[in-house]
């Protein structure tokens, strides 16, 4: 009688502690993958303000140097252009025909396509939007389609 | 065994667990998902709703590179909404930053607008605390009160719990405010600029250094105090000085609670150097003369001369806190010599010299220098001198209690309650070696005349000889106690026998560091490695006033035949010759008339 009973629970016991030593292990080894992409970085945040509407009149293509992007506005709607050059990373300077980068020379249209030099890709496009209080706010994480214009 | 091993593996199951949740679900992304949540269900078009939907949790971070060295602040991860008007109504963490016009935010057509933008400014630069946590805990420290005052104070170990009421209110963020607007008297900032009127009012600068500001050399420096202590320890300092530190002798001035709070803030925002304050800005400013004179430099305008010196004089010693430090009258600092009869014991030249210098005529005195004009300075001499003495007692015990106990204590052992303070230390009247070797005249003739670069008074305008000598037998009567042998006047010669060149100051140089340096130093300032140990200090042999007060005859007799009770040796027994000790008073006497010399070109 004894006997019997003893057996049933070394079995659970031995269970018991299998499952929980190997629960550790799997949340163990899950815990890893956080370290795969770094949650914060010391460097700019991808999103910030920019400042009103206002501070941009129609028309005008203004730089932010700091940020890297470039700011166009035509009428109500409003794009951010990243001014990072596709090529090695230089600040591309904004022109009367668009970007051109001082480094190696490559040239962009006004919506940041190349038309000259060694840059392989276009000029990116960044989400922008009106925020709660009032000002435009720029995401650089997230890339949108070029020629999408944001109306203010 | 195996259910110990079942029970610890359980164990370790569930700290893996907790500790998993704990640094993979972070209460900051629940705040955004809320906010989240809240900001779509007040999405005004299908975009923005859309938007909403699309955003995950993150940590935000601003990035200040516009002042000083660059800080992160990643507050707005938690406060997502601070920059959101529609939040205005919520509890924090999600809650709205107020709108002020006190910090310059505009309201245009029912919209505000931030003068101090969160994207160029960050947080931290106003409320403190650690920019980088993303925990309550890492970012605001310890604080219940915030975010009204600084964040973090009472993380401290010496917290003061009796303080704590004083230490709330959005008044001490104008600390920080100061950081960026330094001008003197800015708007934004009154108990900055009220605090800074006290530390020159209250006499602080005198003792405190602020790094263009003030130059007082007797207590800590200030020039980064906001930086090193949190406001209840300032606050604390200030009230009690020495509840921190038991040996502080900062005086414990009479302020209202409303002028602590203004020093408290006021030293809060010294955060070190501000480049508007150098020397060189002050420079500037002078040259360009186009308006007062600068900041740091101008003291605050006290009430015009009105009445008569006497009565100006008396305003200003009560405004700038002289009784803090000194006795006058019914007020007792408990630092510094009663002033109560100052008329009746010193001179009007005296009294106005030593407020400008007071070391040139007692070198060892801790009294500050302060920077008071002339015309101050001689209302104040007026008014002290217009202090004489009340008609002396008649018993000499009772005139000893009035006159001579602040210094030389009750008991005349020298432990009087100012004796600390006063360097040269008072003597103790109460050494029978030291009292019984030397002629009652001596003693007679210090109350008298007083001692010169010390601080006994001359006594002889306050009491009569037979004042003074019915004191002097007093004094052996009642403290000295023991009878002394009958003292027969040595052989020495009255003049110096050694006549004074440069050769004998040299010979006198080698004596003095062979033999002497132990205990009155190198510099021959008293403080040599083994002056520490030693009762009654040895004597500083750079204070002229008194060297040169002193005859050629006590100096050789002094060296050659020692002081008794005190540790000087009687150097004759060391094989030293009168022509020795010439050589020595030579050495030692150049050494005061090329400082005295100095101390003149630098008063000139
Ligand atoms: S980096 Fe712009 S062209 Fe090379």
């Amino acid at each position: 009688m004894k006997e019997s009973k003893e057996v049933p629970r070394r079995s659970l016991l031995t269970w018991v502690s299998s499952v929980a030593l190997f629960g550790s292990a799997v949340i163990s080894a899950l815990a890893n993958f956080v370290f795969l992409k770094p949650r914060a970085t010391y460097g700019a945040p991808s999103r910030f303000s920019i400042g009103r509407p206002e501070e941009f009149p129609p028309g005008s293509r203004i730089a932010i140097e700091q940020r890297r992007i470039c700011v166009a506005r035509e009428g109500n709607q409003v794009a951010v252009i990243s001014t990072t050059c596709t090529h090695l990373g230089c600040i591309v300077a904004v022109s009367d025909t668009g970007f051109s980068c001082p480094c190696h020379g490559s040239r962009y249209d006004q919506d940041g396509n190349v038309t000259g030099g060694p840059a392989p890709k276009p000029l990116p496009w960044y989400q922008v939007k009106l925020a709660p209080n009032g000002e435009l706010e720029v995401d650089t994480s997230v890339e949108i389609k070029p020629g999408t214009y944001y109306t203010v | 065994m195996k259910l110990a091993l079942a029970i610890a593996s359980l164990i370790v199951f569930a700290v893996h667990g907790v500790v998993f949740y704990d640094q993979f679900f972070h209460k900051w992304e629940r705040y955004q998902t809320a906010y989240f949540d809240q900001a779509r269900s007040q999405a005004r078009s299908e975009l923005e709703r859309a938007e909403m939907e699309a955003r995950r949790p993150r940590i935000e971070q601003i990035l200040v590179t516009n002042f000083g060295a660059a800080r992160v602040d990643r507050c707005t991860t938690c406060h997502i909404a601070s920059d959101d008007p529609r939040f205005s109504g919520l509890s924090h963490p999600l809650k709205t930053h107020p709108y002020s016009t006190a910090l310059g935010d505009i309201n245009q057509a029912g919209r505000w607008v931030r003068r101090h933008k969160f994207n160029d400014f960050g947080c931290t630069i106003c409320h403190d605390g650690q920019g980088r946590g993303l925990t309550e805990y890492y970012a605001h420290g310890e604080d219940h009160y915030w975010p009204e005052p600084l964040i973090g104070y009472t993380v401290q170990h010496t917290w003061k719990k009796e303080y704590q009421k004083f230490l709330k209110g959005k008044e001490y963020m104008q600390a920080n405010c100061a950081q960026c607007h330094t001008e003197e008297n800015f708007a934004g900032t009154p108990l900055i600029a009220k605090g800074r009127r006290l530390f020159f009012e209250k006499n602080c600068y005198g003792c405190h250094r602020i790094e263009g500001i003030s130059d007082g050399t007797l207590g800590p420096e200030l020039t980064e105090a906001g930086k090193k202590f949190k406001i209840d320890y300032l606050w604390e300092s200030i009230v009690d000085p020495r509840a921190g530190m038991a040996t502080s002798f900062m005086p414990k001035f009479r302020l209202t609670e409303d002028e602590v709070k203004a020093l408290v803030i006021f030293l809060k925002s010294r955060k070190g150097i501000n480049l508007t304050e150098t020397s060189l800005a002050l420079f500037r400013a002078r040259l360009n003369q186009d308006s007062a004179p600068p900041a740091a430099m101008s003291q605050p305008s006290l009430p015009a001369p009105s009445l008569n010196l006497v009565a100006r004089g008396k305003e200003l010693v009560e405004q700038r806190a002289c009784a803090a430090c000194h006795k006058i009258g019914d007020k007792d600092g408990g630092i510094a010599p009663d002033l109560s009869f100052e008329g009746a014991i010193k001179d009007e030249p005296w009294l106005l010299e030593h407020f400008k210098n007071p070391r040139a005529l007692i070198p060892d005195s801790i009294m500050p220098a302060f920077r008071f004009s002339q015309a101050d300075f001689e209302a104040m001499t007026a008014y002290l001198i217009s202090l004489k003495a009340p008609t002396p007692p008649a018993s000499p015990a009772e005139i000893f209690k009035l006159f001579c106990a602040r210094c030389h204590g009750e008991k005349g052992d020298g432990q009087g309650p100012v004796a600390l303070y006063v360097d040269p230390a008072p003597r103790d009247l109460t050494k029978a070696a030291f009292m019984n070797s030397k002629p009652r005249e001596r003693f007679v003739k210090s109350i008298q005349e007083g001692v010169p670069g010390t601080s006994m008074a001359a006594w002889q305008n306050v009491l009569s000889e037979s004042q003074i000598r019915a004191l002097v037998d007093y004094i052996f009567t009642a403290m000295v106690k023991e009878r002394g042998r009958e003292l027969k006047a040595r052989n020495l010669p009255e003049q110096n026998p050694v006549p004074s060149s440069p050769q004998s100051i040299a010979r006198g140089e080698q004596t003095y560091l062979a033999r002497c340096t132990g205990c009155h130093g190198r510099k021959a300032d008293g403080k040599g490695p083994n002056s520490l140990d030693i009762v009654p200090r040895p004597r500083n042999l750079r204070n002229s006033p008194f060297i040169q007060s002193i005859s050629d005859r006590r100096m050789i007799e002094s060296i050659l035949y020692g002081i008794q009770g005190t540790a000087m040796p009687p150097w004759i027994d060391y094989g030293m010759s009168q022509k020795d000790a010439g050589d020595l008073v030579n050495y030692i006497r150049s050494l005061t008339q090329a400082s005295g010399r100095r101390q003149l070109r630098a008063g000139r």
